[in-house]
């Protein structure tokens, strides 16, 4: 089993957690895509926001799985509260020095779509590999840009 | 032109006369025989384009036979439209539709297809009261319908959103979709009108671009039947075919450019 | 998408689920309208990418996208489009695109690039210029 395996466990009071596993490729982003527009459904989301969350997970994803290590998985949690959607996703990098550049038209468009974007680079608990992931926010709504 | 194409231009004077008969005159029905018989190669022809997509052929002639009927019981010669350009969209949005059919058929049941269509227009009616995009909640109050059920119906429409939209536009235009209407109609007209004009344009074409013209209008080969023949790929054919077209566009009517 | 290498019977292209497709047309003799079904994702930009530059690289004055049959708009799809628009402002063109989704007409307008673009509802009037 992977690194990711030891997540913090995140705060969950009266959040449902969803977790999703894949190899860090282009090719299942779709899927997972596919989920986040589920769930958002499912939390009554307006219409917006689907779209939104649809396409932030989409940017989200796409972004870790360009600077993702050959052999990484790709890791979605996503919780689902009252009022919005927080989303975690983290792949594995081969260094340390693996960064994520904000200077890109994509990131603009995920700061755009998510109510709240933030990037990590980090280690694993254990210190042996490295990961980058990204934590963004969806309200379901309604909310004042 | 096409109406005095030496392949369908006798039968332009029946379409007047079928047009003008009463719909319950006994002349109708022979009359209409004919002149299914007599345009029954451009359905051929447009079932043939369709046929790499794993659908017998002999379907998708009748298929597209349907879509020639239509054309013809439809078509009225006063407005002064050339048959061709009416018929040509309507029996391939007819194919089109049948490929459509059979998706919907394979993955969403009938209640879904109609719930879709009935979830799009709450969505713009609230969008418009509310000033926003409404929450699959407000859809399923609205339509009375229990919320699981516009989520399997939002579903369903995020999937066919494009083909729903085809319906619906359809509904208004015969069996064509208004893409079809505007860019099959122009593909298949310059097929014919094309032999008129062409002989001294193709001419001057190199041997291998002539081929390729010649097979794709003239053979009424599809370009990846071409590519096999020509020994090249289906998206050099593609590309040599639009090139030569834009040529022969340019000099058959210069002064169209402009506009 | 890359020339194929290889010809013969089965040169052509693995279609998936989620391909893309992209067909060219000739409406009237001054437009090449280029339509577009699928979604527009990482994995599909660089083949929207490929056409676009085909379309933009002809000489018609009237480049119309038809996007009615697209589901998905990644930024990697939008950059693809506005790089193409761009691309026709260099030769004095506007790129017209059809939008009627949700799913595409959102990104456009959440990133303010509608005003790269020349935005309609239905082809027909696309068509128009």
């Amino acid at each position: 089993m992977s690194d990711l395996d030891s997540p913090s466990v995140p705060d969950l009071d009266g959040a449902s957690s969803v977790e999703l596993r894949t190899s860090a490729s282009p090719a299942l982003i779709p899927t997972i895509r596919a989920v986040a527009s589920d769930l958002a459904a499912r939390a009554d989301f307006d219409l917006d926001a689907i779209s939104d969350l649809r396409m932030a997970v989409d940017e989200a994803c796409a972004t870790l799985v360009d600077v993702a290590a050959a052999e990484s998985s790709l890791l979605c949690t996503f919780l689902v509260r009252a009022d919005r959607i927080e989303v975690h996703a983290v792949v594995q990098t081969d260094s340390a020095d693996t960064k994520v550049s904000t200077d890109t038209f994509g990131w603009r468009v995920l700061q755009t779509l998510a109510d709240d974007v933030a990037l990590e680079h980090g280690g694993n608990e254990d210190g042996t590999g490295s990961t980058v992931g990204i934590t963004l926010t969806k309200h379901a709504g309604d909310l004042p840009r | 032109m096409t109406r005095t194409d030496p392949e369908y231009g006798h039968l332009v004077p029946l379409l007047e006369r079928y047009a003008a008969l009463p719909a319950d005159d006994p002349g109708r029905e022979p009359l209409r025989e004919q002149l299914v018989r007599g345009y029954l190669p451009v359905a051929q022809h447009i079932a043939r384009r369709f046929s790499n997509r794993g659908e017998p052929l002999d379907d998708l002639v009748q298929v597209a036979t349907v879509g020639l009927i239509n054309a013809i019981d439809r078509f009225s010669p006063e407005r002064g439209h050339e048959f061709f350009s009416f018929a040509v969209p309507t029996i391939s949005g007819e194919v089109r539709r049948h490929f459509r059919d059979l998706g919907w058929s394979m993955r969403v049941p009938r209640r879904l297809k109609d719930l879709h269509v009935s979830i799009n227009s709450t969505v713009s009616e609230l969008s418009q009261n509310l000033g926003r995009a409404p929450r699959p909640s407000e859809i399923a109050d609205k339509l009375g319908i229990p919320v699981a059920e516009v989520l399997e119906g939002l579903e369903a429409s995020e999937a066919y959103r494009s083909s729903s939209l085809d319906e619906m536009l359809s509904s208004e235009q015969g069996s064509a979709t208004v893409g079809e209407l505007v860019g099959e109609a122009d593909a298949e007209l310059d097929r014919v009108d094309f032999r008129q004009a062409l002989r001294p344009v193709l001419a001057e074409l190199p041997e291998r671009e002539r081929t390729i013209v010649l097979l794709r209008f003239f053979g009424n080969m599809t370009q990846t039947q071409i590519a096999e023949e020509v020994g090249i790929s289906q998206m050099h054919v593609s590309r040599l075919l639009a090139q030569t077209l834009d040529r022969m566009r340019n000099r058959l009517d210069p002064e169209t450019r402009a506009g | 998408m890359a020339e194929p290498a290889t010809q013969g019977p089965d040169a052509s292209p693995p279609r998936t689920a989620g391909a893309l497709g992209t067909e060219v047309s000739h409406p009237r003799p001054d437009a090449a309208l280029l339509a577009v079904t699928g979604e527009l994702d990482t994995l599909t930009a660089p083949e929207l990418d490929t056409a676009l530059r085909e379309l933009v690289a002809g000489p018609h004055p009237l480049l119309v996208v038809d996007l009615t049959g697209v589901t998905f708009l990644a930024s990697s799809g939008l950059a693809a489009l506005i790089q193409a628009a761009h691309r026709a402002e260099d030769s004095d063109r506007a790129l017209h695109l059809v939008v009627t989704a949700r799913a595409v007409r959102r990104p456009i307008e959440i990133t303010g690039s509608e005003q790269l673009f020349t935005l309609h509802s239905d082809i027909t009037t696309a068509l128009r210029g």
